[in-house]
């Protein structure tokens, strides 16, 4: 119900200070790209000025990235990441989801069989679809199929990282035992950066358990509007991983780890059955950068000769609160010189399937971070969350930047390289 | 609005700087004041013009056309002074974003009315230069915007406000003519001051497209101390003993026992929450001087009573005391949903006076009215906490902010300090004119704008 939202509309005192910190108002410089002006449209659906299913309506609140940053700057404290994603879900409920979407999320994301099978078909397919780009770091479109054509994404990989490993990954004497959440992008897409997480939790006394039953955390569906799917996706992660006998359940991704952390407990909370496991999963849940900084890096580690500047993921850093860890593990590689550019917490653009429904924007906005990254004369710039990566590896590609992209566990693995 | 109108007016700007959807436009209905016209407020069209030659065409066909046109910045102003009416045309003048000019030897810097405040901020002060004009909202309000208000800001017991600071400035009549105000020299007085007529006219008199301010030397250093008082009487007493003593403070923020509470609830900073008052005071200029400086507020503090007293070593000390003052309206926003700021300045020495009369009010509606001062100008922002749900409450609400504003006019003070006139004030003004006030007004708004073109929402032109 929209009326259930006006509790949080009515603080806003449209003061106009999220527009200091909003990737898309920067572009637009309209007020309804703005949380401003959402709130005031959503207001305007509770009291009936406005035609919540007008396609213009859907349009405008679909223009956000989810990113946070209005909410952290906000003096009111409205909490306007929430607001939004109840919006949509009230949209998707109202209007249905858009027919592509709904059979990805409801058809594929829902069934892990079906989804495992169409990827690995995907991974012999491509080619058909998809050429390998000159960078030699991705593939770009040969047909244009719902992706902008100019759009740089990764291979599906012809073997899923799961699949190349047992599910009990054990070390003697082990510091830590934790389970590894992979999430989609690195099982599929980044198969070698979930190598180099594994590496790193080898090398560190770290016993892992790769469950195979482990499944997408459901961030696509969340933001969409898909509640139920959503709902199911944290439903699948909690059985799967809340009973095992793990000191943390570990991700390699800003958005996954956000949903752990996050929103299983708020998507789960009417079901009694699940709600204290997701609770006590929530609090389980860690970035393998938090866990390598508390056991502390061991063994020797190799010099490598980069010039780094890190870029906060939106969802590790704001969400998940993950700022100073990342960076410490980065500077006590020998031979790596950490600069930091311009605000690292701005969104790159990337914000999971909105670069795929505003790609020309999402492009506009991965400019302005490239510009700040190209400033601090960093020859690497590393993310702790693949789609991070994706989006920003795309934008180096279109530009022609000589700029490495990397996965921080991917940099920090190189340290370990024999 | 005929579509001849709006095909004439896309001709000028551009289709793709012009809103029209119903969605689009709805976002234009309001700024940050509590003013909520609703749907009926909806502009026939959002426009973003380029540059002063398209303005002086939209404005040329408002004439033609009679169409109302309300300049807009980043619309956040608290005084409702761009809150949109039906068939107005809103004019958005944040494509002209330019910095022209950072002139060091002349210390001036020159720059088009969509640039940031915070943005000029930081690039004079790159060069040792400082703009001193600090409004709350200046990460993200205007320069035009904070001329067309006449903005002010916590620096202005020292620093004063935005109109001390401009020296020229391009305007395009409400008529569409380009003319230039004032001059680049330091001294002018050709002729009447327009410069200064422009300043705080709130989009009513012509559309400021740049703006000339002049720049001062970045002060050396400064010197930050919180005071504690356990009785609101003696903090506002300490404010006029130290000017009285020959020191200038920059900064002087006061905050009764309300904010402390919200504040040590949300931040948990060691406020102590029986203390009636908190000034917050700063001091700047030759770090030579500065010691025997904030020494002398201390024993003014001292001999009046204050209950506790810390000064900053360091930068990082000075930070942790501007937490109080820095988290102040966050914390009240999460006592109550609905904020609204009044502005209502007297003479320092009526501080006391004022703010018990306040108190009186809120008592009188069974309000919660908190009190945060700019001190050391007079400047007191009685903070009205209520839930907008709550009619019975919103009308107690208003009552109270009537009383509040004929109370400050009984002892002397002004409307508004820095907030402006707007939409919601409007019906106190001849109060505080009277008659021959008002006419004189209405007489120089006609005389600049006979088709009462330019906000006619304000009412200086009916």
């Amino acid at each position: 119900m929209w009326t259930d939202m006006e509790r949080e509309v009515i603080r806003c005192i449209k003061c106009g200070a999220c527009q200091t910190v909003c990737p898309v108002f920067r572009e637009l410089g309209t007020e309804s790209a703005v949380a401003r002006g959402k709130i005031r449209l959503i207001k305007a659906a509770i009291s009936g000025d406005v035609e919540s299913r007008s396609a213009r309506f859907g349009e405008l609140l679909s223009r956000c990235l989810l990113c946070g940053a209005c909410q952290e700057n906000c003096p009111s404290g409205v909490n306007f990441h929430d607001l939004l994603t109840r919006a949509r879900v009230q949209l998707a409920e109202e209007k249905g989801l858009p027919l592509l979407t709904r059979l990805v999320l409801r058809l594929g994301l829902r069934n892990r069989r079906v989804f495992e099978a169409a990827l690995g078909f995907g991974s012999l397919g491509q080619w058909l679809m998809f050429r390998r780009a000159s960078s030699g770091e991705g593939m770009l479109p040969r047909l244009p199929m719902g992706l902008d054509m100019r759009r740089l994404v990764a291979p599906v990989s012809s073997q899923s990282f799961r699949s190349r490993h047992p599910e009990a990954i054990n070390v003697t004497n082990p510091k830590r035992k934790v389970a590894f959440f992979t999430g989609c992008m690195i099982n599929h897409l980044y198969p070698e950066t979930g190598e180099s997480v594994l590496k790193l939790l080898s090398r560190n006394q770290v016993s892992v358990v790769l469950p195979a039953s482990q499944h997408c955390c459901g961030a696509p569906a969340f933001s969409n509007g898909d509640e139920a799917t959503a709902i199911e996706m944290a439903k699948s992660a909690v059985s799967t991983f809340a009973a095992l006998d793990v000191d943390a359940v570990v991700t390699a991704c800003g958005s996954c780890g956000a949903m752990f952390r996050k929103q299983f407990p708020e998507l789960l909370r009417n079901l009694p059955k699940y709600f204290e496991k997701s609770q006590m999963l929530a609090r389980k849940t860690i970035d393998f950068t938090e866990l390598l900084v508390d056991i502390g890096l061991s063994g020797e580690l190799t010099k490598v000769k980069r010039n780094v500047t890190y870029h906060d993921s939106c969802h590790l850093v704001r969400i998940q609160g993950v700022r100073s860890q990342p960076r410490r593990l980065i500077g006590s590689i020998p031979g790596v010189t950490l600069s930091e550019m311009e605000q690292p917490g701005r969104c790159c653009g990337g914000a999971g399937s909105f670069s795929l429904h505003h790609y020309d924007l999402s492009c506009k906005i991965v400019h302005q971070k490239l510009d700040d990254i190209v400033a601090t004369e960093a020859d690497t710039v590393v993310a702790g969350c693949p789609m991070c990566v994706m989006h920003i590896r795309d934008g180096v590609h279109q530009n022609g930047l000589p700029t490495k992209v990397m996965h921080t566990a991917d940099l920090l693995a190189e340290a370990y390289d024999d | 609005m005929k579509k001849e109108i709006a095909d004439e007016i896309k001709r000028i700007v551009g289709a793709q700087h012009v809103l029209e959807a119903f969605e689009d436009k709805y976002c234009y209905i309001y700024d940050a004041s509590a003013i909520n016209v609703g749907k009926a407020g909806v502009p026939s069209l959002v426009v973003f013009p380029a540059n002063v030659d398209e303005i002086s065409s939209l404005l040329k066909l408002a004439n033609q056309y009679k169409f109302p046109v309300i300049p807009r910045g980043a619309g956040t102003n608290v005084s409702g002074g761009t809150v949109s009416h039906a068939d107005a045309v809103v004019l958005v003048l944040k494509r002209l974003d330019r910095i022209l000019e950072i002139d060091e030897r002349n210390m001036m810097a020159e720059a088009e009315v969509g640039v940031i405040t915070a943005s000029l901020q930081a690039e004079v002060e790159k060069r040792g230069l400082f703009y001193p004009p600090d409004p709350a909202s200046r990460g993200f309000s205007t320069l035009g915007g904070n001329v067309a208000e006449n903005a002010g800001g916590p620096r202005g017991a020292k620093y004063g406000v935005t109109r001390n600071y401009v020296l020229s400035l391009e305007v395009v009549l409400p008529t569409g003519e380009i003319i230039r105000t004032g001059a680049k020299t330091m001294k002018d007085v050709a002729g009447y001051d327009l410069t200064d007529l422009m300043i705080g006219s709130e989009g009513t008199l012509g559309i400021v497209t740049k703006v000339t301010v002049k720049l001062l030397p970045l002060p050396w250093a400064k010197k930050t101390m919180l005071v504690v008082f356990d009785d609101l009487c003696k903090a506002c007493e300490t404010v006029a003993q130290v000017f009285m003593a020959g020191v200038i403070p920059t900064t002087m923020e006061l905050l009764d026992n309300i904010y402390i509470r919200a504040i040590e609830d949300y931040v948990h900073i060691g406020l102590p929450v029986d203390a009636e008052a908190v000034l917050l005071i700063e001091v700047d200029g030759d770090e030579v001087a500065l010691g025997p400086q904030i020494e002398l507020v201390r024993q003014i503090c001292t001999n009046q009573g204050a209950t506790s007293l810390r000064v900053a070593r360091n930068a990082q000390e000075a930070d942790e005391l501007w937490v109080a003052r820095r988290s102040a309206f966050a914390a009240v926003a999460r006592v109550k949903p609905t904020i609204i700021g009044e502005d209502c300045t007297v003479l320092r020495d009526k501080i006391p006076e004022m703010v018990r009369k306040i108190r009186a009010i809120a008592e009188k509606y069974n309000v919660t009215i908190a009190v945060l001062g700019h001190a050391g100008d007079g400047n007191l922002h009685a903070t009205l906490l209520a839930d907008e749900r709550d009619k019975d409450e919103m009308e107690r609400i208003e009552k109270a902010i009537d009383e509040i504003l004929t109370s400050t006019l009984e002892i002397g003070g002004t409307l508004t300090g820095e907030h402006g006139i707007g939409r919601v004030k409007r019906k106190f003004l001849p109060l505080q004119l009277g008659k021959g006030g008002m006419q004189a007004m209405r007489a120089i708004k006609l005389a600049l704008d006979p088709n009462n073109i330019l906000n006619p929402g304000l009412g200086f032109g009916d």
